[in-house]
């Protein structure tokens, strides 16, 4: 997985691209703590262009939003598609995590 | 008679010495098939993989057909390679490799590749497939084989130590070098999948308190028809309608 990251007036855009599985853990950090330092409250992840997610990737999700909620910030999920999307439906984190078309 | 397109009827090696090729072609009564013959034409049957280069397998070349089992050599003696092959003879697909293989592979996708051209489906559906045995694979790679326990708590910490004891047993031979074995067939509307380790086991917990893992068991049981733990958990077995 790479990720590139932009900052925006209301909110940090971050674009997630490859696969997130649980091969991505020092990734996953290193976003995590980029995502702490900056301003923004609402940090965005585009997964518009994320092909694959697996049960640890959405773990790992699950702990950035922790991380962001502590550090008072929101974390959104947007554009999910395709597997990526299916992913999150079955795993049912929306009732978890806010979920943007 | 017109040979199953699936029936194993020729090896080739990968990397392997010649003389080592030749005696196991002889222990498993299979001809030898060079590289670079007409895709199975002359067989019009599957070609068994002998992988002594586990890098060079990475080529998607050799995981389409001809090819429909895939057996790393690493440490094993002659005598476990044709134990493998005889398991191999059983299943449309199968694969045996190391623990580091499985995963440098991503082996879910490349399995389900394999599945799809002997039996098309749809996109959502080879997705889904893929998803459960992406699971099934990474539990065996992570709890079974590596013997790495799941992300406690949803905190940095958590994932830290995860990604460190990870690191750590992937490194280690004695864990790294463990097998998994993939089995995949076909039956009358639908697909069969087994997904082997060699760790200590796994007996599937009544309650499961969700930190960031702990997720992937209930993901494949969403996917699949029907789900079996076998030998104490050391293989799932996983049925897919078709």
């Amino acid at each position: 997985m790479d990720y590139g990251i932009e900052d925006k007036e209301q909110e940090t855009l971050v674009r997630l691209r490859g696969r997130l599985t649980f091969n991505d853990h020092a990734k996953l950090r290193a976003l995590i703590r980029e995502m702490l330092q900056n301003k923004a409250k609402r940090q965005v992840l585009d997964l518009s262009t994320l092909e694959f997610v697996d049960s640890a990737g959405i773990g790992m999700l699950l702990i950035a939003r922790e991380e962001m909620a502590n550090a008072d910030k929101q974390l959104v999920l947007r554009s999910a598609a395709g597997q990526v999307k299916r992913v999150l439906t079955v795993a049912q984190l929306n009732k978890i995590v806010t979920i943007e078309d | 008679m017109v040979p199953s397109p699936t029936r194993v009827a020729a090896l080739q090696g990968l990397g392997v010495p010649a003389d080592r090729l030749d005696r196991l072609s002889a222990a498993l009564r299979l001809p030898p098939r060079r590289p670079g013959s007409p895709a199975g034409e002359e067989f019009g049957a599957s070609v068994l993989l002998l992988v002594g280069d586990a890098g060079a397998v990475e080529a998607p070349d050799f995981w389409q057909r001809p090819f429909g089992a895939w057996i790393e050599v690493a440490s094993l003696s002659d005598a476990q390679i044709v134990e493998a092959a005889r398991r191999a003879a059983r299943a449309d697909l199968f694969a045996c490799v190391t623990t580091v293989t499985a995963n440098r592979l991503h082996l879910a996708g490349r399995i389900l590749n394999g599945l799809a051209a002997l039996h098309p489906m749809p996109e959502a559906q080879r997705d889904d497939m893929e998803l459960a045995l992406h699971e099934a694979i990474s539990n065996a790679v992570v709890h079974g084989n590596l013997q790495v326990e799941g992300m406690k708590g949803l905190s940095v910490e958590a994932l830290e130590r995860f990604s460190h004891d990870l690191a750590a047993r992937m490194a280690d031979p004695a864990f790294a070098d463990r097998r998994i074995e993939v089995a995949a067939w076909l039956e009358s509307a639908c697909a069969v999948v087994e997904v082997a380790d060699e760790g200590t086991g796994f007996a599937r917990p009544e309650r499961i308190d969700y930190g960031a893992s702990g997720r992937g068991l209930d993901l494949i049981a969403a996917i699949v028809e029907e789900l079996q733990l076998l030998d104490g958990g050391r293989r799932i077995r996983m049925r897919f309608p078709l």
